[in-house]
């Protein structure tokens, strides 16, 4: 019994990681379409939703990889997987609130190894996973993304620089459509799916589904792809316009060229077995097409403040996961501390959500034009 | 070092470092190709050199084809994966 309503709090709380993934992660897909007015923020937001949904019902094969890949998968309980949950949503609503695109992945990863670590100790990490699927990745993609962006948009510039403007920007405007289509079937594909890891392997360790026969049921499909997508549609109008506006103002076709080549970049990798993160990718494609044209056009603190939050996902969130998993096992293995700890972070949210909507909005599309 | 030499597979970093290259700016290059020929195509019609306008118009309909193929091709990796 007791195990079963640690199971729900932690389905509950994957469910709203997932949330908080769609609703952080919009902006890759988003924002260089709403800042070149390609779409109206609404309708992108509700786009991007919908594609969100359906890809994650295209594959199933990156849900098992998520947690057996960076800690050791027998060693996992329900409890450390609430904690390293905890630690990524902490994650995500701290860089959300100072507006800075962070990978949601990797802070789910980073709480998982901190709660991981905090129950099992140093023996839990799988180092190898860590260092070759996390961190090199992640120093790649940006670097990659930001040198095919750059190079990207000098070709575009070379081949339609001389035509009418006005021809030329209603063309990028249509090609960032497709583009941010592409991104955010990709995105459902890949986040969605980490949210469904998750709830599968609590679900196995809970005993629900057999190790040997596993495999991830239809509910948890539905239910983080509505999650997702939910999340995305509500919009982080906040790194959204990071993402926009606040690194480098966009014309049409560095908009294009951010999210075509930053869409190349993930497909191109996912296909040859190296997956790199959305939000490393887009946001190296976009300072990529921004310092092709102007070095200075580039607002360089913002992005280093990026650089800064996305240095430190990982430590935060594993701390923020192993501290969560410290708290639940002062009141024992038992239901009570992952309720606490739920009610103590939604608590908080509301908090951060009260002080953001006090200097203006939050959640809510801006004025378009 | 050792350490990362053991995880880091060096041959499929190079990987992803060309077909990266290959798609992004393949991509990009076609789609620009596509506005060039749809943009030109308009204007020579418009001065009534339909000749030439037809020649941009194949340019424009080629690279969107390749555009095509590559979006197609992309969701054919997702499935797959």
């Amino acid at each position: 019994m007791h195990s079963d309503v640690i199971v729900v709090i932690v389905v509950a709380t994957a469910l709203m990681f997932d949330f908080t993934n769609g609703f952080h992660d919009t902006a890759n897909v988003v924002a260089t379409s709403i800042s070149t007015r390609a779409m109206p923020p609404r309708v992108a937001v509700g786009y991007a939703s919908v594609l969100n949904f359906v890809g994650a019902f295209i594959s199933l094969q990156v849900a098992a990889t998520v947690a057996n890949d960076v800690v050791q998968p027998d060693l996992i309980t329900p409890l450390i997987v609430f904690g390293g949950l905890i630690g990524a949503i902490a994650w995500n609503l701290i860089t959300w609130y100072f507006g800075l695109p962070s990978s949601s992945s990797h802070a789910l990863i980073g709480g998982l190894i901190g709660s991981a670590f905090a129950a099992n100790g140093a023996d839990a990490i799988l180092g190898e996973g860590v260092v070759g699927k996390v961190m090199i990745p992640a120093i790649v993609a940006p670097i990659l993304a930001f040198v095919v962006g750059g190079l990207g948009i000098l070709i575009v510039y070379r081949i339609v620089g001389h035509q009418r403007p006005g021809l030329v920007n209603a063309g990028f405007r249509a090609g960032q459509v497709l583009s941010g289509g592409l991104l955010a079937l990709a995105h459902g594909t890949n986040d969605a799916q980490k949210t469904m890891g998750v709830i599968t392997l609590a679900l196995v360790a809970n005993g629900t589904i057999s190790q040997e026969h596993f495999h991830v049921p239809s509910w948890v499909v539905i239910s983080a792809a509505s999650a997702i997508a939910l999340g995305t549609y509500v919009g982080g109008w906040r790194i959204i316009k990071t993402m926009g506006s606040r690194i480098h103002k966009m014309d049409t076709a560095q908009g294009f060229a951010a999210q075509g080549s930053g869409a190349a970049v993930i497909l191109a990798s996912s296909h040859v077995g190296f997956p790199l993160s959305t939000t490393h990718t887009i946001t190296g494609a976009v300072i990529g097409s921004g310092a092709a044209k102007r070095l200075s056009a580039v607002r360089w603190g913002v992005a280093g403040n990026i650089v800064v939050a996305w240095v430190l996902t990982l430590p935060a969130a594993a701390s923020i996961g192993a501290l969560t998993y410290g708290v639940t096992r002062i009141f024992g293995t038992g239901a009570l501390g992952p309720v606490v700890v739920s009610v103590a972070i939604l608590g908080g949210s509301a908090v951060m959500f009260a002080r953001r909507a006090a200097r203006g909005p939050t959640v809510t599309a801006p004025e378009a034009g | 070092m050792a350490l990362l030499a053991e995880v880091v597979n060096g041959h499929d970093l190079l990987s992803v470092v060309w077909a990266s290259l290959l798609a992004g700016l393949g991509l990009t290059g076609a789609y620009a190709f596509a506005i060039l020929g749809g943009a030109r195509a308009v204007d020579l019609s418009r001065s009534g050199r339909s000749a030439e306008a037809v020649i941009f118009g194949v340019l424009c309909a080629l690279a969107l084809a390749v555009v095509a193929a590559a979006v197609v091709y992309g969701i054919v990796i997702m499935v797959n994966k």
